[in-house]
């Protein structure tokens, strides 16, 4: 197999793999006042301001709801030619992300089950694949 | 003990003025801003000497802009500040003015907005992202398009009908940026720009200026202003996002939090709303906050839109200045001009876009962050 790594191992990290590919299980937090958050960070808790012990590293799966879908047609930043589809997604723990929905996914809406996987999306300079996160529908 | 804003001494929108909103030019800001700022001044009729304190809104000039365009007007030595508060900054700016004179520090006060539009440059958190690089605010307002659409059942066309009336308006306002009407087959078959939103349901990237000089009941009788034509300000909140359940939008939540604290302030309710001034960024915002300012149920503005209740001339008329999708949106100044073309309203002055017998109007910003403001003028 091809050496890889990942685009932002800070915000997640690979999972166990099914016939679909790699599941991925995002880096959360969880505050003593049992709010659930999304990227671990340790400046404080937005729901109570507790910081320091209070705050804890907790593992999200990459399983939610679909609220919102959009294609997007123009974007100025050429690193990221349009169009590409951003989701909008409730993870079962709670928290809301936004990100991108995987090029080859079939197009989805509003409160359809999807899940994210690994894709690769581009080559490092020492010859690794790049995996990022991507959504789909969950199979 | 705390006070609102209406429980201090009375302040009023004693002159108002604009440069036109539009498209980047060579023109520089202090030339934007000294114009509207005179015109403020002649509309209210008084000298520059007499306005106490200066607040000046922008988000784009970078730091201390205010001084080299203000000195032209004579330095008369008065206190300025810069407020920057995205796009709610000249909305901040005029809640400032009008504490300013409402707690008796000054009896006259100018609130300036003056935008170029320079690159927006924000400050890294030190917290990672996913993709939101991707998700310019076109794109955070397309995803909230698509969740409005599903779960009212409304079509592109319906939340489309928004930039049909906001073009038909700004057509009749010399200030706005874009002065043309646009058919909904115009409007829906322009350029794509993200999910279903086209570019004329977005506002325009431009520049431009706004100016409202306030003014306390003592100010007024001692320079002469015309007490005939000052509006009060009964009203004025802001505030900032809070956690809210998951998967509630936080523009629409923020904006009833806000829109209820300054209804309770005017002691109003909303069906005594002749005009509101919102910011209409993007198409599906006029009907998310019209519902969440509770001019109608969730889920009922199309109804209300497509029945031309929210036409100059219906039962509340929404942004008859054009709103931000026509009228346009320079950042700083947006929010001063709000209030601008409310005073004009109740005034009576507004001409073809006259909503008639206008007592009662609300002007409503919300700014990335996200922040809200609210305030409430009353003939
Ligand atoms: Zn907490």
């Amino acid at each position: 197999m091809q050496p890889s790594k990942l685009l932002k191992p800070g915000l997640y990290s690979e999972g166990s793999s099914d016939r679909e590919g790699a599941t991925v299980r995002l880096k959360g937090g969880r505050c003593r006042c049992g709010y659930v958050f999304f990227p671990m960070q340790t400046y404080g808790c937005e729901r109570c301001g507790s910081h320091g012990d209070a705050l804890t590293s907790c593992e999200l799966p990459a399983n939610g709801t679909l609220l919102a879908e959009a294609t997007v047609h123009l974007h100025a930043d050429k690193n990221r030619p349009a169009p590409f589809t951003i989701v909008k997604v409730a993870l079962d723990d709670g928290p809301v992300i936004r990100t991108l929905l995987a090029d080859d996914s079939a197009p989805v809406a509003p409160g359809q089950r999807v899940t994210g996987r690994l894709a690769a999306v581009g080559q490092s300079e020492s010859g690794e694949t790049v995996l990022d996160l991507r959504f789909s529908i969950a199979s | 003990m705390t006070r609102s804003l209406n429980e201090l001494r009375p302040v009023y929108a004693v002159g108002i003025g604009w440069h036109r909103y539009q498209n980047p030019s060579e023109t520089p800001y202090v030339e934007l801003g000294l114009t509207a700022i005179r015109a403020a001044l002649a509309d209210a009729r008084i000298e520059w000497p007499a306005v106490e304190s200066s607040y000046v809104a922008t988000a784009l000039l970078g730091m201390a802009s205010g001084r080299p365009m203000l000195r032209h007007l004579g330095a008369t030595g008065a206190p300025l500040m810069h407020v920057e508060n995205a796009s709610a900054s000249g909305s901040t700016a005029f809640r400032h003015a009008c504490i300013e004179v409402a707690s008796g520090i000054s009896d006259v006060a100018l609130a300036v907005g003056v935008d170029k539009r320079n690159p927006v440059r924000r400050s890294d958190t030190g917290i990672g992202h996913l993709a939101e690089d991707a998700i310019v605010p076109f794109t955070h307002f397309a995803l909230l398009t698509n969740e409005y659409s599903v779960r009212h059942n409304a079509s592109a066309e319906d939340i489309a009908r928004v930039a049909v009336k906001n073009h038909r308006n700004g057509a009749k306002n010399p200030n706005a940026q874009r002065q043309q009407e646009r058919t909904l087959d115009e409007v829906l078959g322009g350029k794509r720009v993200s999910g279903s939103l086209t570019a004329l349901q977005c506002t325009p990237i431009g520049e431009g200026a706004a100016a409202v000089i306030v003014a306390s009941e003592d100010g007024i009788r001692r320079l002469g202003i015309d007490a005939g034509r000052a509006i009060r300000t009964t009203a004025s909140v802001g505030r900032s996002e809070r956690v809210y359940p998951p998967g509630a939008g936080f523009d629409a939540a923020l904006t009833k939090e806000t829109a209820d604290l300054a209804l309770a302030q005017a002691k109003l309710a909303p069906k005594d709303l002749d005009i509101i001034e919102l910011h209409d960024a993007f198409t599906v915002e006029e009907l998310l906050y019209i519902e969440s300012i509770g001019l109608c149920p969730e889920g009922r503005g199309v109804r209300m839109l497509k029945e031309g209740a929210l036409d100059i001339g219906g039962q509340c008329a929404i942004n008859p200045s054009g709103g931000l999708i026509a009228m346009g949106h320079p950042i700083g100044p947006t929010g001063i001009g709000q209030i601008g073309e409310i005073v004009m309203q109740l005034r009576g002055e507004a001409g073809p876009r006259q909503h008639g017998g206008a007592r009662t109007g609300l002007a409503h910003m919300v700014g990335v962050g996200a922040v809200c403001y609210v305030h409430i003028l009353q003939k």
